[in-house]
């Protein structure tokens, strides 16, 4: 899965939810971090002003003190005097230090406190002791108004400097303090819309992230409940981009393969249950070609041997039997013609000979205790000689005749021919019944196939065309049928031989054509 | 000739000619037969006669014998309802019996059959 699809991924979804509820956790506490550092620095910078404004007065006293001093020293008070001065020139310089050191965090106040102590140290050195030497010479000229007025100008510059120092810290503290404070209250609002606001978005992602999990999970579980009731045909979606998708993708494939196996096996189950169907049809076939011979066979000859009978009827039942004992016999020799088409063992005794004659003569049989039908010939004017078994061909010829027989109605004509075509020497036998069904054409030539026959009562074994499309592949030739307006033609063809001069003796018999049986 | 007359007729109804041929021979000239080769002219047969009892095959072309049998057991004219019928099948199992009783067979015998049994038995039942 690529990252552009991460919010595709339903992993995705619950990394995102998660980061953003701790991206809102972490966003309040920070802003309470910054509130609280913020008050902390104000609370410092509190203690600084107080510090400034407490070194102010401090300084304050003492210049009021040198001024004081220095009033008496020049007023020439005496030795105390003098004494006091020396004093208050020198004391000043503690609470001047401790001013310096109060503002030296802010560099503005710590080069304002340092203009102070320059101003003390000028009010000293360029005033005050050259007055007091001057008064010591002159003591009027030290009292004097100038003197003093110059003195009162030094001494207020110097107090106002350090009242703007207490008022400059002050200010800033209060500027801090603010500024702390509206952070401070900027936090709470920020905490309190957190308060409500995160439960609401952690909330409200957790009910998508259920629903985006939840709705896919139930069309699962209801397209599970459907396969397993056995509707192999539901389908998931599976062009959803996260996992749902992926599972939608082999969950289409499991109910198409599942699909696929129980086609497979309904499939085989049918042909399962077809085999058996033919097996059984099969033992009902035999038992019922078998069982009807015998009864006539075993029941003729138990009357004959239980009862008195004229010669007449003894003659009679003999003829029974003995057409009974040929049914079975051919019945036999069908089923081991089977074999050997199973086994794909013929062999075959060609010789030349004119097709013409062996229809015609197998036509003639087939028809002479036929009173039901009439014939009608189609025979070439000229040979049609094949190289083929005579034998074999004969019995196939005889089993379409046998067929045209049993399936057409009475009073239906069969028409049989013989001539050459544009690919051989081909015989054909129309009869009228009512066709071979469509359903049935395809297995018309297995072995055992007896389409509608058995309902109809049709006997027979099923194993005639099937003998016979087999022994005419095995001269090389095709057999097949076409459906009639009224009826079916069965046909065959076989490899036509060119006529040679010492095949002797051709006799064709007089061929009739549209003549119908006698 | 008036004895003659008296003999019962018995509908011989079969597709295989030997069959009915056997038959007529096992049953003797104790009887008089009218034979039909599906269960259509069994029909017309019950048209214009009355016979005493019906010998029926089971497979026969079109309609076979049990569809015969359960129509004709099913409308009271023109034959008596009562009207003895043998089934003679090549089928024999118990199902196929089952069903010739079913459809309302007097008797039922198999093929192949022993010729006195049937004489026996078609004599019982005109008898009863």
């Amino acid at each position: 899965m690529s990252k552009a699809s991460l919010l595709h991924s339903v992993v995705g979804r619950v990394v995102a939810v998660t980061a953003l509820g701790a991206i809102a956790i972490g966003g309040t506490l920070a802003l309470f971090f910054a509130a609280n550092s913020s008050l902390k620095h104000a609370n410092q910078e509190n203690a600084r002003a107080t510090a400034i404004d407490t070194a102010a007065v401090n300084l304050r006293v003492h210049v009021l003190e040198l001024a004081t001093a220095f009033e008496a020293v020049v007023g020439g008070n005496g030795k105390q005097a003098v004494q006091q001065w020396k004093t208050a020139e020198q004391s000043w310089r503690q609470p001047a230090a401790s001013l310096a050191q109060a503002a030296a965090p802010s560099q503005g106040l710590e080069a304002e406190s340092l203009g102070v102590r320059a101003q003390i140290e000028a009010f000293l050195t360029d005033f005050a002791e050259p007055v007091i030497a001057i008064a010591k010479i002159s003591p009027a000229l030290a009292r004097s108004s100038t003197s003093q007025t110059e003195r009162t100008i030094r001494i207020d510059e110097i107090l106002k400097a350090t009242d703007t120092m207490s008022t400059v810290a002050a200010s800033e503290a209060a500027q801090s303090s603010a500024s702390a404070n509206r952070l401070a209250h900027r936090a709470q609002v920020a905490g309190l819309a957190a308060l409500i606001f995160a439960p609401l978005l952690l909330v409200g992602l957790a009910i998508w992230l259920a629903k985006s999990v939840a709705a896919p999970l139930r069309r699962t579980v209801n397209a599970a409940s459907e396969v397993a009731a056995g509707h192999f045909e539901v389908r998931l979606d599976d062009r959803r981009r996260d996992e749902f998708g992926e599972l939608g993708h082999a969950f289409n494939a499991m109910t198409k393969s599942l699909a696929v196996s129980r086609d497979e096996l309904v499939a085989r189950a049918e042909s399962l249950e077809q085999a058996e169907r033919h097996k059984t049809e099969l033992i009902s076939m035999v038992s019922h070609e078998v069982r009807t011979p015998l009864a006539s066979i075993l029941g003729f000859t138990r009357l004959l041997l239980e009862r008195e009978v004229d010669e007449d009827a003894r003659r009679r039942y003999l003829e029974i039997i003995d057409a009974e004992a040929t049914r079975l016999a051919s019945l036999v020799s069908d089923f081991l013609d089977a074999r050997l088409i199973e086994e794909g063992q013929f062999a075959l005794r060609p010789e030349l000979f004119d097709a013409r004659a062996l229809v015609l003569e197998q036509a003639e049989l087939a028809l002479v205790h036929d009173e039901a039908h009439d014939l009608e010939l189609q025979l070439h004017d000229t040979p049609l000689l094949v190289q083929a078994d005579r034998l074999r061909l004969t019995q196939v010829v005889a089993n379409v005749l046998s067929n045209a027989v049993k399936y057409s109605p009475a009073g239906g004509t069969i028409t049989v021919g013989a001539a050459p075509s544009a690919t051989g020497a081909r015989i054909w036998v129309d009869d009228e019944g009512t066709g071979i069904a469509p359903e049935h054409r395809a297995q018309i030539f297995e072995p055992f196939f007896r389409g509608g026959a058995p309902d109809a009562g049709i006997p027979g074994t099923g194993l005639g065309l099937a003998v016979s499309r087999r022994i005419v592949h095995a001269h090389g030739g095709t057999m097949g049928f076409d459906a009639l307006p009224g009826g079916t033609r069965f046909w065959i063809e076989l490899p036509l031989e060119q006529p040679v001069d010492e095949v002797d003796p051709v006799r064709p018999r007089p061929a009739p054509t549209g003549v119908p049986s006698p | 000739m008036a004895a003659r007359t008296l003999r019962p007729l018995i509908l011989i109804c079969d597709d295989e000619m030997p069959l009915r041929e056997l038959i007529k021979a096992a049953l003797g000239d104790t009887y008089r037969y009218v034979e039909a080769a599906d269960a259509q002219e069994a029909e017309d047969v019950l048209g214009e006669e009355q016979p005493d009892a019906i010998v029926l095959d089971v497979m026969l072309p079109g309609k076979s014998g049990i569809e015969f049998l359960t129509e004709l057991r099913r409308a009271s004219t023109p034959s008596p309802s009562d009207l003895p019928v043998v089934v003679v099948s090549a089928w024999q199992s118990a199902d196929d019996e089952q069903a010739a009783m079913t459809a309302g067979a007097d008797a039922f015998i198999g093929k192949p059959f022993d010729p006195e049994d049937l004489a026996s038995l078609v004599e019982g039942l005109i008898a009863a």
